[in-house]
């Protein structure tokens, strides 16, 4: 062109705030909701408990059994060593505090690969990097925000405790312990994530440090001879502080120097090229054409590694349960009371291990179903990342791709019950506890219609609303199991208890089982099942 | 005549308000190497997704060699498909990833792999989480070309191949046709398009703004002639298809001709013409073209 060009000025580029202040924003957005729950449960758990205090203590009978029934210790090594039982404060960290501080610790875990590992492996790091950012400062804001998030927790916490009225020392200890558990998986997860290249590995890695953490606190509850153990883990130090009793602080200074000596040592290892790692496998290897066949085949290659961990955890709980289960019953045998009221209660039999044992293979469903949710939220993930792409370009249907995956998920999690019955009747027969083989692993399998049900709601929701897989996933087991417990808490009328799956699974070993409860469950979850696949293969794929 | 490759009628796909591809009628005859245009959003990756039954038409019927795209086991047995963005199992090696693709696709040509994986240069015993973006689109065209199926659907198969991998795919490509095989490539590498393929449809906001051969496409465009004369200069005031005449120096003359360029020579006949260059319209330019009137 011909017209004349004016000199050009130079343009200030339009900057606001900081990088720094950017990046703190964004990493707010990307766990603000997860937090928000956390901070919700743990408050809402931590006020709610010291209200049912008073019902549960009623009469010095009633105080002295629970005081037996916490002394024992198999009780104690799923709970921990109780404080003062008549104290509301610390019947509610004995009631909650196990619960609390493997949640938080599991969710810090969690966010924390996710927002640096997981964000660095889907390549968008890189682009915050391009700017004026450095590595070292993004980790330093995420691990802020997250931190951050932590002592809210265990803030909330305190103060909840505080304004229901419990002892202000005790919530103290009690907060800033469960913040420190928090904050030491955060830290952990740091650490992880600078060491592995994937998230998956990072997470598994630290999931294993967690799991560690907290079977050596068990043992150090169970076993007296044992007990100094518990200064190993965080669990364990979280314990030793003995919120409402002692109040020890010193515990807590333990954990909050190993805290700072990870979160130093994972900065440290940040100082490594983006998108690489301090262990990072060979680029090549020879290939392995196992299970490469079909979509079948390739679908159970791809359940395999998933199912030896659930297995493993799953594994390791049942037979600690076994190996605790003699101890239960001879205790409940003693205690005739007791066990006369924990009947009443709708938890008859437990003197015998066969109730017993019919008692914890209830609580398998939800991590089972948990394995089955997770397949199927894989596949989803598969499809919106576009891997699956590749496959539905072939000659096959989407419902048969999807059903491959199902009918892989269903084969693990039947698995994954007898892996369950087997370690607890592994346990027994250790401990002396004469749990049949048969037994163990029937109380086991009485559970597959909860299961089903979870796996039939995660794949309706993969057709329908693949967004929300988990949720679907966990109303059978973790919604069923809630709302059992809410409604007997609060007397509920009788047909709200039966909405939820456990209301209709009889207690096997100890009975038989309810096989027209059995049959209708299955029909809904294969239901459910056909209703997601037609749905899959019919809606847009997500990408 | 044959059964044709592609066919779609009224073809369309809304997502909420907005049209993603609209009434779209498009034929692809078998064995021909056809281009796909058209300029960001404009749905040909839509179009495509819609061709292989990844999301459902919301109004009208597109069909693989007679056999509905709907029918996805039948049809996916005539087509092998490489889509823009590959995403591969990080975990698997690009080995893997081909035993996998070949063993459940619709049949594989293993020498013919092999000479591809040499041509293009790709480590097959690499992790894909390891793969650079060329890399990952190598292992779905060695996938999708080995299958030797009828019909290759290619979404922009060459944007993380360097231009030595580039000419590797045209030849593949032109072997493809060679062998009978239909080739529908979508592309914004116009070079590519323009050596390969035989016809090219342009997609606008979802329509087809134009299907012709690239021939015939540069018919309809505009040629720039430029002559050079001495003594007066021609008279051009009553030619029609002409436009832009715009002096370039003492003696020489530009303007843009559109249509058949026999008035404007009959009008230069008359003056003493020394030099005359026409310069037919890249492809490139007719696709400016387009995107030009869509901003207009």
């Amino acid at each position: 062109m011909t017209a004349v060009q004016a000199p050009t000025r130079p343009v200030r580029p339009y900057r606001s705030g900081t990088p720094e202040r950017a990046v703190t924003s964004l990493v707010v957005r990307q766990v603000h909701r997860g937090a928000l729950s956390a901070i919700v449960l743990a408050v809402g758990v931590s006020a709610l408990v010291p209200a049912t205090h008073a019902s549960v203590v009623s009469s010095p009978a009633q105080a002295q059994s629970l005081a037996a029934l916490a002394n024992n210790p198999a009780i104690r090594t799923l709970f921990g060593e109780p404080g003062d039982l008549g104290d509301p404060g610390s019947f509610t960290v004995w009631r909650t505090g196990v619960f609390l501080s493997v949640l938080l610790g599991a969710w810090c875990l969690l966010a924390t690969t996710r927002i640096t590992r997981g964000e660095e492996e889907a390549g968008r790091t890189d682009l915050l990097l391009a700017g004026l950012l450095t590595p070292e400062r993004l980790l330093a804001r995420q691990l802020a925000v997250l931190l951050t998030a932590a002592a809210a927790t265990g803030l909330a916490v305190t103060v909840a405790l505080s304004a229901v009225g419990t002892d202000f020392p005790g919530a103290a200890v009690h907060g800033v312990g469960l913040a420190l558990i928090g904050m030491f998986f955060i830290a952990t997860a740091a650490l992880a994530a600078q060491v592995f290249p994937t998230r998956s590995a990072a997470t598994g890695s630290a999931a294993a440090v967690l799991a560690a953490g907290l079977m050596l606190r068990m043992v150090g509850e169970g076993v007296d001879t044992l007990g100094w153990v518990r200064w190993l883990t965080p669990f364990g130090l979280g314990a030793l502080t003995r919120p409402y009793d002692t109040n020890r602080w010193l515990p807590l200074l333990v954990l909050a120097v190993t805290t700072v000596a990870v979160i130093t040592a994972a900065a440290a290892a940040s100082s490594r090229d983006i998108r690489s790692g301090w262990l990072v496998p060979p680029a090549g290897r020879d290939p392995n054409m196992a299970l490469l066949g079909s979509v079948p085949a390739f679908a159970a290659r791809r359940t395999i590694r998933p199912l030896l961990g659930w297995a493993t955890g799953i594994a390791a709980y049942y037979l600690l349960v076994g190996l605790i289960a003699a101890s239960m019953i001879s205790f409940l045998s003693d205690n005739p009371d007791f066990a006369a009221m924990a009947g009443q209660a709708g938890f008859g039999g437990l003197d015998a291990v066969e109730g017993y044992a019919a008692t914890l293979f209830a609580l398998v469903a939800m991590p089972v179903s948990g394995f089955a949710t997770a397949r199927i939220t894989a596949l989803f993930a598969d499809e919106s990342s576009g891997r699956l792409t590749l496959l539905f370009s072939g000659p096959r249907t989407r419902s048969g791709v999807a059903g491959a995956e199902t009918a892989s998920a269903a084969t693990g999690a039947v698995l994954l019950l007898a892996v369950a019955g087997l370690a607890a009747w592994a346990g027994t027969a250790i401990s002396g506890a004469d749990l049949g083989l048969t037994g163990a692993l029937g109380g086991a399998m009485n559970l597959v219609p909860v299961v089903a049900l979870g796996l039939g709601a995660s794949v309706l929701a993969l057709g329908v609303a693949p967004r929300a897989i988990s949720w679907f996933g966990a109303l059978p087991t973790i919604g069923g199991f809630l709302l059992l417990v809410i409604a007997d808490s609060v007397d509920a009328p009788a047909w709200v208890s039966s909405l939820s799956p456990y209301a209709h699974i009889a207690r096997v070993p100890m009975e038989s089982p309810q096989w027209g409860a059995v049959a209708i469950m299955m029909s809904i979850a294969v239901l459910a099942c056909a209703g997601g696949l037609a749905g899959y293969s019919r809606r847009d794929l997500r990408l | 005549m044959s059964m044709p490759a592609v066919r779609t009628e009224h073809l369309t796909k809304r997502f909420g308000r907005l049209r993603a591809v609209d009434r779209l009628d498009l034929s692809v005859e078998s064995g021909e190497v056809f281009g796909f245009l058209g300029p960001n959003g404009a749905g040909k990756s839509t179009t495509i997704r819609l061709l292989l039954g990844l999301a459902r038409a919301t109004a009208g019927s597109a069909e693989i060699f007679g056999i509905p795209a709907a029918d996805i086991r039948a049809a996916h047995e005539k087509l092998a498909y490489v889509p823009a963005d590959v995403a591969l199992w990080p975990r698997l090696t690009g080995a893997e990833i081909l035993e996998l693709l070949a063993r459940t696709g619709p049949g594989v040509d293993h020498a013919y792999q092999s000479d591809l994986v040499e041509q293009l240069d790709l480590d097959l015993r690499k992790r894909a989480g390891t793969y650079s973006t060329g890399n990952r689109q190598k292992v779905a065209l060695v996938a999708a070309f080995a299958t030797r199926a009828p019909l290759l659907i290619l979404d922009e198969p060459t944007s993380g191949l360097d231009p030595l991998m580039e000419r590797v795919f045209r030849t593949a490509v032109l072997e493809a046709r060679r062998r009978g095989q239909t080739v529908f490539l979508s592309s914004h590498q116009l070079a590519e398009v323009e050596a390969v393929c035989d016809r090219v449809a342009i997609l606008r906001s979802g329509r087809l703004a134009d299907i012709a051969t690239v021939t015939d496409l540069r018919r309809l465009y505009r040629t720039e002639v430029e002559i050079g004369y001495t003594g007066p200069p021609p008279d051009l005031s009553t030619v029609s298809g002409i436009d832009d005449v715009e002096p370039v120096g003492p003696g020489r003359l530009r303007l843009a001709l559109t249509g058949p360029p026999a008035p404007v020579l009959r009008a230069l006949a008359a003056a003493e013409v020394t030099t005359l260059a026409v310069r037919e319209p890249s492809l490139e330019e007719i696709f400016l073209a387009y995107y030009g009137e869509a901003n207009r």
